[in-house]
């Protein structure tokens, strides 16, 4: 199978805190309609190789470039190309979940702004909780609100760590469902999960990082 | 548990003790039936409230690696600037009485009178704010989870806890008011009367509260509490307007019958405390964990940002607790597209927050009550500082997008662009607040400023420059980092950011109106102000520049690497 160009490129990542050496020569290419799952034991790195690909920490060692841009967290092309739903999510706390949404739909220039807001909000399950201030969500419901505001915006690679976190069955369900739609479209996807259903509905390669990154899966 | 713990435990002194051990040793059979003990070699005992608190204290004691000596001893040089800069203080307030009661104007026995009276006042506002915000009776979340479910009278357990927020609002009002009251001019008796009104009359209002709150009631409190804040607010107005010539200074008049009415107040407070406290007491067994328990924890959260002296996470933790009061909003949509949508909603939200008008209000009555203080020079300093704390609660957008990148990562601009976007509404009304503040820094009072209009046009919207960046700079504050090189202090061991986190905003206030109390021409302050601007709106981020060299230095070692250079290998130290 020819590959596709890559929207994501990830070369001889390392990140180290103090002696600790969490990742080391890190290399991955994703391309448009890839889902990557990332699994492993807790501490094996996951969260922190998604944060050095979004930009939110820094990589010791190596590089990362989204449709062929070197990632900074601060670079507007790569704010407007990668939706992220990691654990550093903040939230207004005097906005309501839907304004909230209308305000990330309008500020990343969706022109019907009202009828993507519904939709997503419907998706969501969060109609009943539009009105509510996020300090009185429940986890469940917050972590819902997060993934509505990686799917209200355009994208072109989503960066998820466990997103199944938190989330009831139903809400799993609904979850890869999506994922695998979003992927059929031809976005890309890197997540890390623990979740094996989820990873196996959606994921297209699957890393498992540890000692050693190692390729269990490709399709 | 440690050994001394454990000591302490088996040797405390509990009525019978001596009997009971007998007893057991009697009636105990040779392999008896435990299943568990708190302490396996020795009988379960029942312990009232009054021991349990003794066993928390005894296992404190043994947890403590320190002992208060030298605890003081190390901390020796800090406790000799207090008592150095408190006998300063001291010596200048005495001074300033002096001076202050030399002047025997109708204007200055006017002011004399009335700045206490707003200081009681606020003092009145602020115990009942307080004493709302914490409970005022309050417990620990490990206290509420242990000892709460324990079958213990939990009046017995909490009637100790009121002690400390009744000692506080006494302490704190009283010498606040002294203090204010003498360095107004008051006579000695006069001083006494007003900071006992204040201490007293705020201890009984915190009676008041804790009585409301075993009742499950805020109404009362936050009525009370508006109303004394309107009071105060008022009297400063009048203050003002006294010294500005607009009203007649004859409250002279009342100063004898004052000195009568404030003795009554604090002996109104006194009864009212006394009577709300047996009250309070009397229903403390009916108080819910939950109402205890949230206080704790707001106080827990506190602590922790106050240990950093992170005043930005407790403004957040307050903020945070509101908006989960508030539960729910009406939803209002949005307009505009990109940024535009963004100072939209900044314009929406005013509708969510008057009550931050009201402190943007209050801030426009320093200019002016400085100004008739004659302090016209300090003027654009001190009114700077009022105008950060009046503009903080319009900067949550940018606080809320600085504090971590996470939501700001969603959004398609750069920082400079998201941070210029949620200056603008809080420009708007600093704008408005200097054009409201104009006459005052042209000179309201006879011997205060005297400038042209374009003088004080421009003092004044320096000033609102110099506010607005400072209330940027506060709201942007990084926390302090605990990796950076350490400081040593006689106080161990700080990070330096720890420090220049006392002086965020005040800062860029000093250095934008400092030309201005050096009494240069104000475009020196309006340049310096612009510079400031560039910076705090993160149009150069030292981290990307910073990450960019690296980047460069590792792109210039690989090309000499792929030519074949010679690498300079650092030789091994010896």
């Amino acid at each position: 199978m020819a590959r596709k160009t890559p929207v994501l490129k990830v070369t001889n990542l390392k990140k180290a805190f103090g002696p600790v050496v969490i990742v080391d020569g890190f290399s991955l290419e994703v391309a448009a309609g890839e889902a990557i799952a990332l699994t492993g034991r807790n501490g094996a790195g996951k969260s922190t190789v998604l944060r050095c690909l979004v930009g939110a920490d820094r990589a010791d060692e190596g590089t990362v470039e989204v449709n062929g841009t070197r990632v900074s967290e601060t670079n507007p092309e790569i704010r407007r190309d990668v939706a992220t739903v990691i654990d550093d999510i903040d939230f207004f706390p005097d906005l309501s979940v839907v304004e909230h949404l209308d305000l990330l739909a309008r500020a990343h220039g969706i022109p019907d702004a009202d009828a993507a807001v519904d939709e997503v909000l419907h998706e969501v399950q969060l109609v009943p909780q539009s009105g509510q201030l996020p300090s009185t969500l429940s986890s469940g419901q917050l972590r819902r609100l997060a993934l509505a505001t990686a799917f209200i915006r355009p994208r072109k690679l989503l960066v998820l760590d466990e997103p199944e976190q938190r989330l009831d069955t139903e809400g799993v369900e609904w979850l890869a469902d999506r994922l695998v739609e979003e992927r059929r479209r031809g976005l890309a996807i890197v997540m890390a999960s623990h979740d094996p259903t989820l990873v196996q509905k959606v994921a297209t390669r699957t890393i498992r990082l540890g000692d050693r990154a190692e390729v269990l899966a490709d399709e | 548990m440690s050994k001394k713990s454990r000591k302490l435990i088996r040797s405390t002194p509990v009525a019978g003790e001596a009997e009971a051990e007998v007893e057991v040793e009697a009636v105990v059979p040779a392999a008896p039936e435990r299943t568990f003990f708190f302490l396996p070699d020795a009988p379960p005992l029942e312990v009232d409230e009054h021991e349990l608190h003794g066993l928390m204290k005894l296992w404190r004691h043994g947890r403590a690696t320190r002992s208060i000596g030298q605890v003081l001893q190390d901390s020796y040089v800090m406790l000799f600037s207090v008592v150095m800069i408190g006998a300063m203080v001291v010596s200048v307030v005495l001074r300033a009485q002096g001076n202050m009661a030399g002047c025997s104007t109708d204007a200055c026995a006017s002011g004399r009178l009335l700045v206490p009276t707003a200081m009681v006042l606020a003092c009145f506002a602020v115990a009942l704010g307080v004493a709302r915000l914490f409970g005022p009776v309050l417990a620990s979340a490990a206290e509420g989870f242990w000892l709460m479910d324990a079958p213990i009278s939990r009046r017995r357990l909490l009637r100790g806890r009121l002690v400390l927020p009744l000692l506080l609002s006494f302490l704190v009002a009283g010498l606040g008011t002294a203090l204010v009251g003498a360095l107004s001019g008051l006579a000695w008796a006069q001083v006494l009367a007003w900071s006992c009104a204040a201490a007293l009359g705020s201890a009984g209002l915190v009676s008041l509260a804790a009585s409301e709150q075993t009742r499950e009631r805020v109404v009362v409190v936050k009525v009370l509490q508006a109303v004394f804040a309107a009071a105060a607010l008022a009297v400063l107005l009048v203050v003002v307007s006294v010294a500005a010539g607009w009203l007649p200074t004859t409250f002279v008049a009342v100063a004898e019958p004052a000195t009568w009415l404030f003795a009554g107040v604090a002996a109104a407070g006194l009864i009212g405390m006394v009577v709300l406290l047996q009250l309070t007491v009397a229903r403390l067994e009916e108080i819910r964990r939950a109402r205890l328990v949230s206080g704790g924890s707001l106080v827990a959260g506190m602590q922790g940002a106050m240990f950093a002296l992170d005043f930005g996470l407790i403004r957040d933790i307050l903020v945070e607790r509101r908006m989960a009061e508030k539960g729910h909003v009406k939803p209002t949509r949005g307009r505009g597209l990109g940024l535009a949508a963004l100072v939209w909603r900044d314009v929406e939200r005013l509708k969510r927050q008057p009550s931050a008008f009201l402190g943007l209000g209050m801030s426009l009555f320093v200019p002016y009550a400085v100004d008739a203080l004659r302090m016209s020079q300090l003027n654009p300093f001190i009114s700077g500082l009022a105008l950060v704390a009046g503009l903080v609660p319009f900067l949550g957008s940018m606080r809320v997008l600085s504090r971590t990148g996470g939501l700001a990562r969603t959004f398609p601009f750069k920082t400079a662009q998201l941070r210029t976007a949620t200056m603008a509404v809080p420009a708007m009304l600093a704008l408005v607040w200097g054009l409201a503040a104009t006459p005052a820094f042209i000179g309201i009072a006879s011997t205060g400023a005297d400038r042209s209009i374009i003088s004080g046009l421009s003092v004044a919207l320096v000033t609102s420059l110099a506010g607005l960046m400072g209330a940027v700079r506060w709201v942007t504050a990084k926390k302090v980092d605990y990796q950076t090189p350490m400081m040593a202090t006689s106080s161990g061991a700080l990070p330096p950011g720890l420090i220049f986190n006392l002086f965020r905003g005040l800062d860029m206030v000093v250095l934008i109106t400092a030309p201005l109390i050096l009494q240069l021409p104000a475009y020196w302050s309006l340049v310096i102000g612009l510079i400031v601007f560039w910076a705090l709106r993160g149009s150069f981020n030292m981290a990307d520049l910073q990450a960019e060299q690296e980047q460069a230095k590792r792109e210039l070692a690989e090309a000499k690497e792929g030519r074949g250079e010679k690498q300079k290998i650092p030789r091994p130290g010896r």
